[in-house]
């Protein structure tokens, strides 16, 4: 599903990640940990293409990113859901139309927004409260609306950039759950985080990186 | 979604930029306007004088009746010559002392006829129909029994050079209001993008395609450039409006049958896709900026 081969970027001659190759099957679910600087996020960003990288190859669902031009992006991004710490949630539209919004953006027609916005609001539990607006709920509340929306284009991959990084323990490991919930059901989960609760909690695959390069790796049967 | 939904709640977020940039656009297209206006009335003037001017061949006063049957002839045989009539030294004293009767105890003293008699030529309407007056006059005035030839040439030349400049700072005028308009729209439609910038980033994000994304933007660009066209035109009626009823009469006694001329139709079509042209440029310009920092990413 994910391949990386011998990955280099650098942001002005200063090398963020070096030399970094895995490969994630289908239906895996691995964290990508490390301390603040690593090359977590900048990893991410290179998957669903927000950056670009110097040296390499990624293969993401059988597209070679590298070779992406701008205005086909969207044909990778439709496979691809990111979820991130600041939720980034639109505030002058209710939960629900947030939702909704990644569903317009694709082309949905009415009937399937509304049905599909509320089902994914009903999976995070907060169905009963698509009507409020993102900054009347709790930080844990409206991560779980970002995952919603992350998800209710049925992505083959989920995409986590440090999203518990806000939360208290109580709510991180709630939406861990989540994340497990959605990889259960076939969605290729790949969350960057630093927490170590959370790398203990859930038994997964573990790549860390260290200044850039992948200093160790946990696989799990 | 529904992109006029989208074109509207962006105009509805930035009201007072949009309404402030639509009101330069409509100075700006109504000064164009009113040169085009004053442009078009003085084209109208030309073409109206144009069709006036006749061919006046002043005779020598010693011509012959053999000379004269032998002009008529001529002008006869004239395709370009639609009629002629021929006045006499009597008839010409007669009419000049009607036009200036208040002078008349001064031209009954003179006690003589200076004026000579003349044939007037009426020429057919025809695009070239100052060309053939010219040369007509040209080949008239080596005719014997023929003093002189007039037909008002020296200030229909200075009349068309002085339109010719006119087009030329038209064009001018036009090309640099037009670029201004666009900058204008350029920067309103770039604030709009910036003020929905978390939006665009989420619709990048989500697998938007680029078209979905600048498509209301586009819409909007080009809703500015038709809106300060449609009331820039309206302000040019009502001032023709206004110009017809309250100096139609003044302008019926400097000659018969001449009225204000209005932008024509297809002038009219070539300002508001000028303006649609402006508009998406203006908006076009400001997105690519934008998303070229995505793309450089």
């Amino acid at each position: 599903m994910i391949q990386l081969y011998n990955v280099y970027k650098s942001y002005n001659n200063t090398p963020a990640l070096v030399d970094v190759s895995f490969i994630i099957k289908k239906g895996a679910f691995v964290f990508i940990t490390g301390p603040s600087g690593a090359g977590k996020s900048t990893l991410l960003k290179l998957l669903y293409r927000w950056e670009r990288y110097d040296k390499g190859q990624v293969l993401v669902n059988g597209i070679n990113v590298g070779k992406l031009k701008f205005n086909k992006l969207w044909q990778l991004r439709r496979h691809i859901g990111v979820v991130f710490q600041d939720y980034k949630l639109l505030p002058e539209k209710t939960i629900l139309e947030n939702v909704a919004f990644a569903l317009e953006i694709v082309g949905a027609d009415k009937k399937t927004i509304r049905y599909k916005a509320w089902e994914a609001l009903k999976n995070v539990g907060l169905s009963h409260r698509k009507d409020a607006y993102p900054l009347e709920l709790s930080g844990g509340e409206q991560q779980r609306v970002a995952i919603a929306r992350a998800l209710v284009n049925d992505p083959k991959i989920l995409l986590a950039d440090e999203p518990t990084g806000n939360l208290d323990p109580e709510m991180a490991s709630e939406i861990l759950s989540l994340f497990e919930k959605a990889n259960a059901e076939g969605t290729t989960v790949v969350l960057a985080t630093h927490s170590e609760n959370i790398l203990r909690e859930g038994n997964h695959a573990v790549i860390t990186l260290r200044r850039g390069k992948i200093a160790d790796t946990r696989i799990v049967a | 979604m529904n992109i006029l939904k989208t074109t509207f709640i962006n105009i509805k977020s930035n009201k007072q930029l949009f309404f402030a940039s639509v009101g330069t656009i409509t100075i700006a297209l109504s000064i164009l306007g009113l040169f085009l206006f004053v442009y078009i009335n003085l084209n109208s003037v030309l073409s109206f004088w144009n069709e006036q001017v006749q061919l006046i061949v002043y005779l020598d006063d010693e011509i012959s009746q053999g000379e004269k049957k032998r002009l008529e002839k001529l002008f006869s045989s004239e395709s370009e010559v639609d009629s002629f009539d021929f006045i006499s030294r009597e008839k010409a004293w007669e009419n000049f002392q009607s036009m200036f009767s208040e002078k008349s105890s001064f031209l009954k003293g003179m006690g003589f006829n200076p004026l000579p008699a003349s044939y007037n030529l009426r020429v057919k309407a025809s695009p070239k129909r100052l060309e053939t007056i010219q040369a007509l006059a040209e080949k008239l005035n080596q005719q014997a029994g023929v003093e002189s030839v007039e037909y008002g040439e020296e200030w229909i030349n200075r009349f068309e050079a002085f339109m010719i400049l006119m087009q030329v700072f038209l064009f001018a005028l036009g090309a640099l209001l037009c670029l201004g308009a666009i900058l204008i729209i350029s920067n309103t439609v770039k604030l709009s993008v910036l003020s929905r910038k978390n939006e665009i980033e989420l619709m990048l994000l989500t697998g938007a395609t680029p078209g979905f994304i600048k498509f209301p933007f586009f819409l909007e660009g080009v809703f500015h450039g038709v809106l300060g066209a449609l009331i820039s035109l309206s302000l040019m009626k009502g001032l023709h409006l206004y110009l017809v009823s309250r100096f139609q009469g003044s302008i019926e006694t400097f000659g018969r049958g001449m009225d204000f001329q209005f932008i024509s139709p297809s002038f009219v079509m070539i300002i508001i896709f000028s303006s649609i042209l402006v508009g998406w440029l203006g908006s076009y310009y400001s997105l690519q900026q934008f998303l070229g920092t995505y793309k450089k990413l």
